[in-house]
C-alpha cells in the first residue's frame, strides 16, 4: 500500500523545543494527529506544509506517484487552525484571491460550499468581513476555501475545535464524502483535541508527546493491541507493572495495558474491554505525561 | 443496515454479522457487488477502517472476495460451504446454551426437553 505522506526523521528545532517525527499518513484514509497542548502537532503540520522550514529530515508526499513536485502543493489542501485569511477580507475577496493563487480553485464550488455551511454567498454586493464573523464561521470559510480546490490530500490543523456539535457532525460527513468521492485516492491528515467527536471518521492515528511520535497505527489494530482494564482498588498491586498507565482511587482501579500483558484467566477479578479511541488517547497521553 | 454506536459489539462485528446473515440466507446473491468500503463508511457514518475490517473478516471466511481495483463481491458459494457455515453457527449457539445450563445446574435431559419444546413452539 502506498502512503499519502512518508515522514522520515523530520526535525524542527526551536530554542526551547525540538520536534523529531517519523511516521506515515496512509493513502485513502483519514489520519488523526493526537496529542496534548505543546506536543508538536501544529509544528509538524506547519513543517509538512512548509509554513516553517524544517531543520533536517524529509517528508515524501504522494509516495510512488508520478506527480511532479510543483503539483504536489497544488494537490494538497492546507488549512491552519486560526486566521487562515486576513480578517479584513470577505467571501468575495477570499474567492478572488484563492482563484489567483490556485489553478484548481473553483469559484462555483466555493459559493456552493458557503451556502451549504450557511455563511452567505461569495457573489453579490452585501459582503460581511471575516472580522464580523464568529470563530466557527471563520473556520467554515477556511474549510470551504480549501474544499473548493481539486485536491487529493487535506492537511487540516484543528478543523473541529471551534465548531458546534452539528457542524462537527457535518465536518465528519464532509471527510467521508471527500474520501469516497475518489475511492482510495484521497487522504486526510488532521489534528484534533475532540477525539470522541472525530472517532467515527478516524482510520489511522498518530499520537504525539514532547515533539515525538509515541504510538501510531490503524485504529482497529490499536484497539486490539491495547485493552482497558478495570478492577477493585487494592487488588491491583500485581497489575501495576503491566499497565501502560492507570488511575486509582479508594473504590476502583482503571487503566490501559497492552492486551498481551493481561491474561484474564489468571484473575477473574479483572474486567477488560476494548478501548474507544478517546480512552486509548487518554491512556497513551497519560503515560507520556508521567514520563516527562 | 443498522449500526448501534454504543453496543458492546464492535461496529465492524455488527456489519460483518449482518452481511453474513444476508449472504447465507441468499438475500445477497453470489457474484453481487458490495458497496465500496468508503461509500459504505459514508452511508453508515463510520470510519473507513471499520468497514474495511468487516470486509476483511468476511473475506477470511470465504464469503466475499476482493477483486483488485474493482471492490468486493459475494463469493459464489457452493452448497457444502453454506451448510458448513450454518452448522458452525448452530454449534456456537448451542455451546452458549450449554455454558448457561451448566452455570444454572440444568441437566442434559432437561436441555433436550427445553430444545424439543422450543422447536415445537417455533414451528
Amino acid at each position: 500500500m502506498n502512503n499519502a505522506i512518508v515522514i522520515k526523521a523530520l526535525k524542527k528545532e526551536y530554542k526551547d523545543f525540538t520536534m523529531n517525527v517519523t511516521a506515515i499518513v496512509p493513502k485513502g484514509f483519514a489520519t488523526a494527529l493526537i496529542g496534548a497542548n505543546g506536543a508538536g502537532k501544529t509544528t509538524l503540520i506547519d513543517t509538512l506544509c512548509r509554513v516553517t522550514a524544517k531543520t533536517s529530515g524529509d517528508a515524501v508526499f504522494f509516495e510512488n506517484s508520478s506527480l511532479p513536485e510543483y503539483m504536489q502543493a497544488e494537490k494538497t489542501g492546507y488549512c491552519s487552525s486560526v486566521n487562515y485569511f486576513p480578517l479584513s477580507w470577505n467571501l468575495q475577496t477570499v474567492s478572488k484571491c484563492m482563484s489567483i493563487g490556485f489553478d484548481n480553485f473553483s469559484k462555483e464550488r466555493f459559493d456552493a460550499l458557503c451556502k451549504k455551511f450557511e455563511i452567505g454567498s461569495s457573489y453579490g454586493k452585501r459582503q460581511k468581513k471575516l472580522i464580523k464573523m464568529s470563530d466557527g464561521n471563520r473556520v467554515r470559510v477556511a474549510l470551504a476555501a480549501v474544499l473548493a480546490r481539486d485536491t487529493d490530500l487535506l492537511v487540516l490543523d484543528e478543523p473541529a475545535s471551534s465548531l458546534d456539535p452539528l457542524a462537527r457532525d457535518m465536518l465528519c460527513d464532509m471527510f467521508r464524502d471527500y474520501l469516497s468521492e475518489r475511492d482510495g485516492e484521497r487522504s486526510i491528515l488532521f489534528s484534533t483535541h475532540n477525539i470522541a467527536d472525530m472517532e467515527s471518521v478516524t482510520d489511522y492515528a498518530i499520537f504525539m508527546a514532547g515533539g515525538i511520535v509515541i504510538e501510531q497505527g490503524f485504529v482497529e489494530d490499536l484497539k486490539n493491541k491495547y485493552v482497558l482494564v478495570h478492577t477493585d482498588s487494592g487488588k491491583a498491586e500485581k497489575l501495576k507493572p503491566l499497565m501502560t498507565s492507570y488511575t486509582e482511587n479508594a473504590t476502583s482501579f482503571e487503566g490501559l495495558a497492552l492486551a498481551g500483558n493481561i491474561s484474564i484467566s489468571d484473575n477473574n477479578m479483572i474486567m477488560t474491554e476494548r478501548p474507544t479511541l478517546q480512552q486509548l488517547s487518554v491512556g497513551l497521553l497519560r503515560k507520556a505525561g508521567h514520563n516527562e | 443496515m443498522k449500526i448501534l454506536q454504543n453496543s458492546s459489539d464492535p461496529i465492524y462485528k455488527q456489519i460483518s454479522s449482518q452481511l453474513r446473515d444476508d449472504i447465507l440466507s441468499g438475500r445477497i446473491k453470489g457474484g453481487e457487488a458490495l458497496p465500496s468500503i468508503r461509500s459504505l463508511a459514508r452511508d453508515l457514518k463510520i470510519s473507513v477502517i471499520t468497514t474495511m475490517k468487516a470486509y476483511e473478516e468476511l473475506t477470511t471466511e470465504g464469503l466475499i472476495v476482493s477483486a483488485q481495483g474493482k471492490g468486493y463481491f459475494v463469493n459464489s458459494l457452493d452448497s457444502r460451504l453454506i451448510a458448513e457455515q450454518h452448522q458452525r453457527r448452530v454449534e456456537e449457539s448451542l455451546s452458549d446454551a450449554i455454558h448457561s445450563a451448566k452455570i444454572a445446574g440444568i441437566t442434559l435431559s432437561d436441555m433436550h426437553e427445553t430444545l424439543d419444546t422450543l422447536w415445537k413452539l417455533d414451528s
